[in-house]
């Protein structure tokens, strides 16, 4: 997910003695190995340290997590928790990669959300087959021929 | 047509002999042009001002750092061509440009390879290189969404071109004047005796890319833009993007 230390991939670094509150908006990478408060938001990668501490709501698309967060957690696609991670909070993701140790404390929901597609079109596929099932009963009931067989 | 304003550190008799050298190379090359040397009763923004008008494309800084960034803030608004011959001591910017020597600077200024790069400003003061911070409580708000708190002893900088203590971190989307954003760099000082031996760790360091900040503190503490001009909080801190022209060389660390 991410590369090594020197690689050109990595953006924003929260280092261990920084202190961020708000809603944290980052177009690249983040690495957080400092505190952070309020919100965070990423088009990318995102890794949160062992010594990191995260207060809040996390979005993007792929993470890394070592350290604490309390707060809900919504990742594209894949999430990964390592045996020092700590979360306290709800978990939303396409992948879910739990290492041995780690603590997770909230709903968590995995996989893609096609299923609850799949299941509105089996929905509609019924009605449509009630709909024309009603509409022929209809047709045929109004039918002179088949009020004169009866 | 070029114009040359030398450092009045340069009337002293040890650069008399390199400033000749530099002359012959300059003639040799022939990109020859008028010389001015500055001193405290000239004024600087009266002198370019008028070159400017009179045909002056070309605005060679000879001196170090501190020449440089007098010139900066003059020439951000005009039209004009900046370049650097680094004579004398404080040349750091000149070798995040890709100019070492003073004789490789006139083969840089012959070749001419201009970059159109982003400047900071510092309230109403533009910036090339950096803008430290002293120690001191200090919040700086970032682009208006969030606020970071580095801690008392942490040594704070807004970087536009490349520390050249971070030359070996081979990040190129950091420190990129040309890429529309500023960066804070956040360093904690190292703490207790050994810990002066240590290697300064890049995750340790603090790097966060922005374009508008706002540096506000309880009590007043001084902000230097490029080592020289002392601005004091609050202050207000933007990247203007492609504000100036400058000639650079091959070596040039963006």
């Amino acid at each position: 997910m991410f590369k090594k230390e020197g690689g050109d991939e990595i953006e924003t670094i929260i280092g261990p003695s920084v202190q961020v509150e708000g809603n944290f908006v980052a177009n690249g990478d983040i690495i957080v190995e400092g505190t952070i408060s309020g919100s965070i938001r990423t088009e990318k990668n995102l890794r949160i340290g062992e010594k990191a501490k995260v207060f809040a709501q996390i979005t993007a698309a792929n993470a890394l997590i070592a350290g604490e967060v309390q707060g809900n957690i919504k990742i594209k696609e894949n999430l990964e928790l390592t045996s020092t991670a700590k979360i306290f909070g709800d978990v939303k993701t396409k992948v879910l990669t739990v290492a041995a140790g780690a603590c997770l404390q909230g709903k968590c929901a995995t996989g893609e959300e096609k299923k609850a597609k799949l299941e509105k079109i089996e929905d509609f596929e019924k009605a449509e087959k009630q709909k024309s099932r009603l509409s022929l009963n209809n047709r045929l009931e109004s039918d002179p021929i088949v009020e004169r067989v009866k | 047509m070029y114009l040359y304003l030398y450092d009045s550190f340069l009337n002293n008799k040890k650069y008399s002999n390199l400033l000749a050298k530099i002359e012959t190379r300059l003639t040799d090359l022939g990109i020859g042009g008028k010389i001015f040397r500055l001193s405290p009763l000239r004024n600087l923004n009266e002198l370019l001002t008028d070159e400017t008008r009179g045909g002056t494309k070309t605005v060679v800084v000879v001196g170090n750092d501190k020449t440089l960034g007098q010139v900066i803030n003059i020439a951000a608004k005009l039209e004009v061509t900046l370049a650097m011959i680094p004579v004398g001591p404080d040349n750091k910017i000149a070798q995040v440009l890709g100019i070492t020597t003073p004789e490789e600077a006139c083969d840089v200024l012959a070749a001419r390879i201009i970059e159109k790069i982003d400047l900071g400003r510092a309230n109403n003061t533009y910036f090339l290189s950096n803008i430290s911070i002293a120690n001191g409580p200090v919040t700086i708000e970032c682009e208006n969404k969030y606020q970071v708190t580095p801690q008392l002893r942490d040594q704070i900088s807004i970087c536009n071109l490349r520390p050249l203590f971070a030359a070996n971190w081979g990040q190129v989307n950091y420190f990129n004047p040309k890429d529309g954003f500023l960066e804070i760099l956040i360093q904690p000082l190292a703490a207790g005796f050994w810990s002066m031996f240590k290697k300064t760790n890049l995750v340790k360091n603090s790097v966060i890319p922005i374009k508008k900040i706002a540096i506000k503190s309880k009590e007043s503490i001084s902000v230097t833009t490029d080592g020289q001009k002392i601005l004091k909080t609050p202050v207000r801190i933007e990247i203007v993007p492609n504000k100036l022209k400058l000639i650079v060389g091959k070596t040039r660390m963006f």
